[in-house]
This record gives C-alpha cells, structure tokens and sequence, in this order.
C-alpha cells in the first residue's frame, strides 16, 4: 500500500513535470536560477523582452564548434544589441564529470568572448528539466509576453565540424529577426542535436 | 627469425585480395569490408563500415534519439559507381540520465549496397573510398573521422571475401525485414492525446509479450519513456507516448519494430510505416480519449446530485445555506465541496489498491457485498427517521461528541460531503460509465484525474451557491414550509430503502430481507427512544445504545445465499463467454444486457426499451440472441467481458456479431438507437 501510494505520487510528479513541460505556442516554464556570481536570476523579470536560452556544456564538441567558429559569440552580440536578452545555461551535474564551477564557467566564457546577458548553473537540472532541454546547444525563445516562440536546434548542419557553419541556417537569427520585425515565426520547432545534456540523477 | 615473419606476413597479405586496412583512432577501429573477393561489372557488391567500439563507448543509429549523430559515410568512387544509403541493423537502447539514446556498442557493420557499371575491363582494379564520420559517445562525446578505401580486382567471377563475408551476412540476420514479412500480424494505429497507439492484430492468435519501436524520425515518440504493451479485444496495442516537445505531425508510426513473440525467444524486426488514424469512434475505454473523459466526469458528477438517492440529503444542505449568513456559507461549502473530493480522492486510491491486488470490480461494487447493503439501507431507514422528525441528531449522539460536533460544524460540512459520494455510487448516472471504465483501464494519475473531476462536477452547485450569495435568491427564504419539506423529503429515503431491501433480497434471499426489516424495527425503537422529553438520561442513553448495536447486530446477519439461476427467463440466457462465443461460432449476432439489481438505469432501461415487444420483435426480425449478465453479485467473468470494451459499471450494452468488433451501446437506451445499431 505505501509502495502503491508512493508510486502513485511519483506518477502525479511525472505528469505534472510533463504538463508544464515547455511546448511551443505555450507559456515558457518560469524559473529562478543563479548566475556566475550567485545572484539569483528569474525568467520573469525579463517580461516585456525577448528572452534566449541556451543550453550549453564547454565539454561538448558540438557547442565547441559553434564557440570555435565564433558562431555563437557573433549571434549572441548580435541579439543583445538589439534589446534581446540572453541566457546561457548550463546543466551539468557535478556528477557527470563535465560540470565546471563559476570561475570556470566564466573563464571560458572570457576565454572565447563570449557576452550572455547571464550564465546560469543549473546542477540540479531543474531548469533543464522543465524545458526538456535535451542537448547541448539546445536553444529557445520566449517571447515578451513570456510565450515560448522557438525550440531546438541552434541550425540545419547536425554536424560538430567547425565548416559545416558557414553553410548552415542558423534557425534562432532567422526566428528573432522574424519575432522582432513583428512577422510570424517560420520556423519554430526543429530536433534539437549535439551531446546529451548531462543531468545527474532526477530528485 | 623476425625476417622470417616478416615474410610470412608479406605473403599472407598478397594471398588475400588487396585491402586497405583498418584505421584506428581513440576510440573506435574502422574499415571498409567487402562482402566478395572481387568487382563483377554491373553487378552490385556489398561493402560494409566495420566499427569496433571500445567497450563502455558507442555510436549512433540513424535516428540517435534524444542526442548525439549518426554515423555518415561519404563515398568518392570512380566514374559510373553508385552507392546506396546505409542499412541500418536494429540498434540497442542507451540510456544516459533521463535521456535515451538509439545506437551500437561493441562491433557494428553499415551495409550499403554499390553498383559497378557495366563496362569494367576485367583485369584492372578499382578503389572505392569513402570518408566515415561518427560520434562515439560514453558520457562525453567525441566525434571522429577517418579516410577508408578498399582496391578489389575487376573480374567475372568473386568468391565470398575471406573476412567479410561472414560478418556481412550475420549483420543482415539483424537488419529490420520489410513490413511484408510481417504476414502473421496486421498493423493499425490509432491517436490519443499522451500517445499513438500502435495496434496489432494476429491472423493465429499468438501472444506477444514484448515489442519496441524505434522511430525513424526525431521529435515523435519521447525516446526514454517506456512503451507498454496491452492486450484487449483487437489484439495488442503498443502505447508510443508522444514527444514532450514534438517536431511535426506524428502521422505515420515509421521505424523499426523489434517483436519478441512467446516461445520464440529471437526477437524479429520489421521496418514499418503505418498511418496513424483518428481514434476510434466507438465508446471503448482504449479509444476514449483523456480530455473527454475529463469532461464526461465532470457532466457525470454533475448528474449525480440529481440522483434520487443524492438530493434529499442535499437539498436539507442547501436549507442550511439559506439559514447561515453568507461568509459562513462559503466556509461550509468549501469544507463540503472537501469532503466530496476526499471522497472520491479516496476511492480512487482504493480502486487502484485493489486493482494492484488483481480484483476484479467495476463502479458499485460495494453493493455487491450483502453487508453493504444491509448497512446502508439502515442508514438510510435512520436518515429518514430524523427528516420524519422522529427525533434530532442532538438527542441521539452521545453529549461529548454532541458537544464537539457543535464547536466543530465544519466536520458535520466535511461529512455531508463524504456522506454525499457514499450514497451516490450506486446510480451509475449517463457518461460516468465511459468515464469509469477509461479510469480503471488508464494509469492511475489519468484515472486520479477523473475521479478528481467527478468530485469536482459533485460538489460544484454547492460551492458555487456557497461562494455567490446573490445565487441563494433563488432559493426560497426560510419558513415554517422547511419543516414539511424536510418531513417530506422523508419519503424518497424510504423509497431507497424499500429499494435496497429489494437489492439485499437479490443477494441474500427472503431471509436476509426479514433480518433488514427486523433491524430496521429495532433502530425505530432507538430512535422513538432518542425522541422522547427526557432522552439525555443515563438510563434513557444506555437504552438507546442497546438498541442500536441490536439493529446493527441484525442487519449484519444477512449473508449471500448460495449461487443460484438468476434472471433466466425464456427469451434472455444467462451470460457465460462460451455462451456468447458459441452463438457467434454459429453465426448468429448476440445482444448482451449487463445489468445488476442495485443498478436504477439498468431496471429504467428494461422497462422502457429492453421489455417492449416491439423492442423484442426487432432482435427477432434479425435473428439476435439474447444474453442477460446479471451483475448483483460479484462475477469475475462479467467484471473481465465488461473490462474488454473498456467499461467497469452497468448499464453496458454490447452487441457481438460473429467477425466484427463489439459495438458499446449507449447507456440511455433508445429503439431507435438499438435498431441503428443492430441494422449498423
């Protein structure tokens, strides 16, 4: 009987997780995380702006190659000088061996001239969870009025080869040039690719 | 001695055909493998991308799943050569964290099919090179490359290639066989809301204990979640649950579908591609969608406060909303709109137990049990006692609790609610049958769901009269009519017990009914007692105690009788699955009427429609036989029959025709709708 009932509530956690889990065309989950810094950063202040996420690991080829490339950087630049805000985050568990502290975290990101508005640590994977960010770069946008506009992929290549950028449709430029020229979005859903997000175990 | 070697491996290396070797790099040894010693012109001739993974490390499937890539070969072959895509063998399940992925460990070979053109000149050589690119992952990912090539002799005969060939051929032991292979079963799917149900049905009824499906696309199935397999009345169903963030239309359930039938214990694959179809239009469980269902609980529990049995105790409730002032009134109905969700938060926990248990039940399966019966017609009979105004409450329970109960009215809101969901069990009102039958059938969070939305459409007229004030205009004001209005909403409850009497008779015979009857004279003692000036006395207190442990003590005597025929007569059979098995073998179509004494739609049903002669003279016209499953008692039987088209409750009506799906008829009962059905 307890057994029944502890699976019973696992199942109402379960689905609870799935019906707020993100889905395009629906509020984007609300969450509150800390920065490099240990501020506390939560979505919500951000109403009223675009809003980026991106699901990062600096351990993982595929976001080496848009960091390498200096793809990202220049997207990241590009969107923040037009009033869009950008959070980075990264859900490594301490666990899986690739988490990297705040001074780490910042380090990189120094290293590679990276400028998110801010970074967040998410190693509980909670945030990542509510997402169902599955890999890194995972990207989305939420819009002014907190609606989740696009998920997945950063682009078309599903490659980690440093030259198949130039060639690739960068799919998050053309959603916020589109969100931000007032126009629909074309193209809002796409299989996200590259490593897996590396969460520790759920709890 | 070291020359010698060398010289041994120098000609070992030229007695086979010339190969270009494997390349190595951290993690992974690759190279191209012919299938044949040799390049026939205008024949094709198989190559294969041979892996071999360091042990912990993998690599991709064509769709990898939630991560990772699959590995790409990118072939330069000389002028007229053609490749072919990669044939992917059935990949194994990889799990990391909460993600899965679909790939290969150990040793892997890509088959891809090339095409020599026609006019090679025997006698010269040709390299075929390709650049292989794939991700070996283990928890960090590392993507690696190499250049590979093999030279083969063009000639008009080849022989079986002394290390290729055999790995080649055991690889396409596991490549996925076209779906016509798959003769014995025959594939459908249906949509829902969490999921696409993959259906299959076998032409010689084997079992299946096991299958999984590997989508070929991203962004349709949620990769990590597990697909359960359940048998029901077409077959097996295979439930896909749906991609939480999903990419696209999930239209066709395209991929690979590894079957493990019983006694067989070599999984076989199969590359499907099956359209997914609307759901199902008859009223199953399995094809009753969640958000309906949902809906059809709440306008079910809705219906349930106009059950006789229901609003006589209400209505004295919404008496007290008309006394209390407003603010009050809003406490009272929440805590009574609490206790009808309790309630009901606490049966489905018991129906989930006792299903985990393996029983066997359906909706108003307490009323089953004699005892049940007996003791809620002798509540009932006291209920009516106290609207009669026989006595009051106050003088019947003990001054301490009496006195609790006074300071703590918000229990007495809390137990009208409970009281509320007890009572209305019983009457299976229209649409919560479907409902239910979804709720014992889906997994407990949808069947919490339902039972969440039942008690909700319950208890809602009372909360919202409670919490909108202005609503309470519409109810009379109070007056001396209350008095008779509440000694006359007496009568319904002894209509009920009248009626329960009869259920108990059903179950436990004439004698239990004498037993009822007696505990129902010796409560009317206790409560004349509990009524009379003067009744807080010891001696007045411990008579009436007396007395109503004897009216309990009676009406617990009642015991189910022993099995007897139950409701045959000349034109219904009793219900057994052979019987209605039988009458199908013989062609005929079977109309099946699962009813139980305790059930009022049922006996409505019977009146009206199902004892018509002109009702009747429409199953003979058509030659149906009819077959009553007689409900009152507990029957594993009917309880398995009614669960296999999705329901747990009466009234159900099913009609079985020899070679067809069962068709659920609705639970309101027409000519018409019967007459459509049986000429549909």
């Amino acid at each position: 009987m307890k057994h029944l009932t502890a699976c019973l509530f696992a199942a109402i956690a379960f689905t609870a997780a799935q019906a707020f889990a993100s889905t395009v065309g629906q509020p984007a989950p609300d969450f509150s995380a800390t920065d490099l810094s240990g501020k506390p950063v939560k979505l919500s202040d951000y109403r009223g702006k675009y809003v980026v996420l991106e699901w990062t690991n600096p351990e993982c080829p595929y976001v080496r190659r848009h960091y390498d490339s200096g793809n990202m950087q220049s997207l990241q630049k590009e969107a923040v000088g037009k009033g869009v805000v950008w959070l980075a985050v990264n859900s490594s568990s301490q666990a899986s061996g690739e988490y990297y502290t705040p001074e780490q975290m910042a380090r990189w990101l120094r290293e590679k001239g990276a400028s998110p508005t801010a970074t967040l640590l998410d190693e509980s994977g909670k945030v990542g969870r509510a997402y169902s960010a599955r890999t890194t770069p995972q990207m989305y946008i939420v819009d002014p009025q907190g609606k989740l506009v696009y998920a997945g992929a950063i682009d078309d290549k599903r490659s980690a080869s440093v030259a198949e950028t130039k060639n690739a449709n960068n799919h998050v430029r053309a959603a916020l040039n589109e969100a931000l020229a007032g126009k629909a979005i074309t193209t809002s859903v796409t299989s996200p690719y590259g490593c897996s997000v590396k969460y520790g175990p759920a709890g | 001695m070291s020359r010698v070697l060398a010289a041994l491996a120098l000609s070992l290396a030229f007695a086979l055909p010339a190969w270009a070797g494997a390349v190595r790099t951290p993690h992974v040894e690759a190279e191209l493998l012919p299938e044949r010693t040799a390049i026939v012109p205008g024949e094709p001739l198989t190559v294969a991308l041979r892996l071999s993974i360091i042990p912990d490390w993998h690599t991709y499937w064509l769709n990898p799943g939630d991560s990772g890539e699959p590995t790409a070969l990118a072939w330069r072959l000389p002028a007229g050569f053609r490749a072919g895509k990669i044939q992917w063998p059935v990949p194994e399940r990889l799990p990391a964290g909460p993600l899965m992925n679909f790939g290969y460990s150990g040793e892997v070979l890509h088959l891809v099919r090339i095409d020599a053109p026609a006019d090679l000149a025997p006698g010269t050589s040709v390299t075929l090179s390709a650049r292989a690119t794939w991700l070996v992952c283990k928890v960090d990912c590392i993507p690696e490359e190499a250049e590979l090539a093999v030279t083969l002799p063009v000639a008009t005969t080849a022989g079986p290639h002394p290390r290729g060939a055999g790995p080649i051929e055991a690889t396409r032991a596991r490549l996925p066989a076209p779906a016509q292979a798959l003769s014995e079963w025959s594939l459908s799917a249906t949509s829902a809301p969490e999921k696409v149900l993959l259906h299959l049905a076998s032409a010689t009824g084997s079992a299946l204990p096991h299958a999984r499906f590997f989508p070929f696309q991203e962004g349709k199935i949620e990769a990590a979640a597990p697909q359960r397999v359940s048998a029901n009345e077409r077959g097996y169903s295979l439930e896909l649950p749906r991609a939480a963030q999903p990419v696209g239309p999930f239209d066709r359930v395209a991929g690979v579908l590894v079957l493990t039938p019983d006694g067989d214990l070599r999984p076989r694959a199969f590359e499907i591609d099956v359209p997914v179809a609307a759901a199902a239009a008859h009223a199953s469980g399995a094809g009753f969608g969640f958000v309906a269902a949902l809906l059809a609980a709440l306008a079910g529990g809705l219906i349930l406060n106009l059950m006789p049995c229901v609003l006589p105790v209400l209505a004295i409730k919404v008496l007290g909303f008309a006394g209390a002032d407003a603010r009050q009134g809003r406490r009272h109905g929440l805590l009574y709109g609490a206790g009808v969700l309790a309630s009901f938060w606490a049966l489905a926990v018991l129906l989930f137990a006792l299903r985990a248990a393996g029983a066997e039940l359906g909706w108003g399966f307490q009323l089953q049990s004699p005892t049940v019966v007996a003791l809620l017609a002798l509540l009932f009979f006291g209920l009516a006692l106290n609207l009669s105004g026989v006595f009051e409450f106050g003088g019947l329970v003990p001054g301490g609790l009496a006195a609790w109960s006074a300071r703590n009215p918000a229990l007495d809101w809390f137990l009208t609610g409970v009281l509320a969901v007890v009572i209305a069990a019983p009457c299976t009102a229209p649409f919560m049958g479907a409902a239910l039958g979804f709720a014992v059938a889906a997994d407990p969070v949808q069947a919490f769901g339902v039972f969440t939305a039942l008690g909700v459409g319950m208890a809602l007229p009372y909360v919202a009269l409670a919490w909108f004030p202005a609503w309470l205009r519409y109810v009379p004001k109070p007056g001396p009519w209350m008095v008779r209005l509440k000694q006359a909403l007496a009568f319904p409850l002894y209509a009920t017990v009248v009626w329960l009497a009869w259920v108990l008779g059903r179950q436990a015979g004439l004698e239990g009914v004498v037993w009822l009857l007696s505990a129902c004279v010796v409560l009317a003692i206790a409560a004349w007692l509990a009524g009379l000036p003067g009744s807080r006395g010891p001696a007045a207190r411990g008579a009436i105690g007396l007395a109503l442990v004897g009216a309990l003590a009676l009406a617990l005597v009642p015991r189910e009788e022993a099995a007897q025929p139950v409701s045959s007569d000349a034109i219904w059979r009793p219900y057994s699955a052979q019987t209605v098995a039988g009458l199908n073998a013989a062609g005929k179509p079977v109309f099946v009427d699962f009813t139980a004494a305790w059930c009022v739609t049922c006996q409505v049903n019977k009146k009206l429609v199902l004892s018509r002669e002109e009702v009747l003279a429409d199953f003979r016209a058509r030659g149906v036989e009819l077959v009553r499953a007689d409900w009152t008692r507990r029957d594993a039987d009917i309880a398995q029959a009614l669960a296999s088209v999705g329901r747990s409750g009466v009234p159900t009506y099913v009609l079985y025709r020899p070679g067809r799906a069962p068709v659920v008829l609705p639970e309101i009962l027409t000519r018409e709708r019967l007459v459509e059905a049986l000429d549909g």
